[in-house]
């Protein structure tokens, strides 16, 4: 405790918030900058949304049945 | 150092050296439990999200 001796000159009720907001500001900052600044950090808390999103598009429904023929269907041999 | 302050003067803050101590000694100990709860959190951070993969 070789520093203990700071709180003869720094008042505790200055020092300790001005240390304990210290270590809150820049570690909030920190995390902020990794989740504006990467790709990954805002990917991974949005979790599998993205993956679901991929799999439910594909599944569309026609809005009217088809009104051409496309292809008739195989006339039946008779033996 | 130490032996030479008086352990009964009350400084500007109004605390005595061995008062002063005692507040260091409960701020030290409460880093390293930040600490210890952060360096887990950052452990569970490394293995289950992609950071630094």
């Amino acid at each position: 405790m070789i520093y203990g001796k700071i709180w003869l000159v720094v008042k505790p009720t200055v020092g300790i918030p001005l240390f304990l907001g210290a270590v809150a500001v820049s570690s909030f900052a920190v995390h902020y900058m990794l989740l504006t600044h990467t790709t990954w950090v805002p990917k991974f808390l949005e979790g599998g949304a993205q993956k679901m999103a991929a799999v439910a598009a594909p599944e569309t429904t026609a809005a009217a049945p088809p009104t051409a023929l496309v292809a008739a269907a195989p006339a039946i041999k008779s033996q | 150092m130490s032996e030479n302050i008086d352990p009964n003067k009350v400084w500007p803050t109004g605390l005595t050296a061995p008062e002063a101590e005692e507040i260091h000694r409960h701020l030290i100990q409460g880093t390293q439990i930040f600490g210890f709860i952060a360096v887990l959190a950052h452990l569970f951070a490394y293995i289950y999200s992609p950071w630094l993969k």
